[in-house]
């Protein structure tokens, strides 16, 4: 998963722990997901949203450049 | 103002609250481990001496209490560094047993070896958090 999420702090000109603190984790949980080590959990994501007034989608997007860790890419026939 | 080095208000507590646990239940099972080493007579045959050699057991206890507590407090991302850090002491741990297990079989008696599946466990945790952050 790729994200935004550096930019979009700096644009706000919050540090790691006033983010920490918004979301209720740790800074170091905050440094994890904006490298890259760890995606978040969706209640999370959803606060992360909040936080900058935006979509998910606006701080995170699938690597489309990594493998599908589950092997079947494609979606699922849409339901009549 | 970018810094990775700056922390937060609730890392901070955090951090207090565990302290304010850890090191009280730490001294206590300093002291009754000295208690039960220095008067104890653990090396003898008095009945009283089980006493003497469960007496840190009980600050022992506390402490895997106080862990819990500050794993509780953790959130997704921490407890997820905590376990693989849990795992791979638990694994060392296990090895190290064997390991020595089979040397006694063998005649290769190491006095204290259960002392060292305890250390080997503790470090392989350290270490195992340690390599988890880094991944």
């Amino acid at each position: 998963m790729k994200n935004q999420l550096r930019a979009l702090r700096e644009a706000h000109r919050i540090t790691q722990g006033q983010l920490a603190d918004l979301l209720d984790i740790s800074r170091q949980s905050v440094n994890a997901i904006e490298t890259g080590k760890y995606d978040p959990s969706l209640p999370v994501a959803f606060s992360l949203a909040r936080v900058f007034g935006c979509q998910i989608e606006d701080i995170f997007a699938p690597d489309l450049a990594a493998p599908d860790p589950a092997g079947h890419a494609d979606s699922l026939p849409q339901p009549r | 103002m970018t810094s990775k080095l700056d922390s937060s208000a609730g890392d901070e507590l955090r951090k207090r609250e565990y302290n304010k646990e850890f090191a009280p239940t730490m001294i206590a099972y300093g002291l009754s481990s000295w208690a039960a080493a220095a008067w104890g007579n653990l090396d003898g045959d008095s009945p009283t001496r089980f006493l003497w050699a469960a007496l840190p057991l009980i600050p022992a206890v506390a402490l895997v209490v106080v862990y819990v507590r500050h794993h509780r407090r953790l959130d997704n991302y921490q407890r997820l560094l905590q376990f693989k850090g849990l795992a791979m002491g638990f694994g060392v741990a296990m090895f190290a047993s064997v390991v020595f297990g089979w040397m006694a079989m063998a005649g290769l008696e190491i006095p204290g070896s259960h002392w060292y599946v305890f250390a080997a466990g503790m470090v392989a945790w350290s270490l195992g958090i340690w390599w988890a952050g880094r991944r």
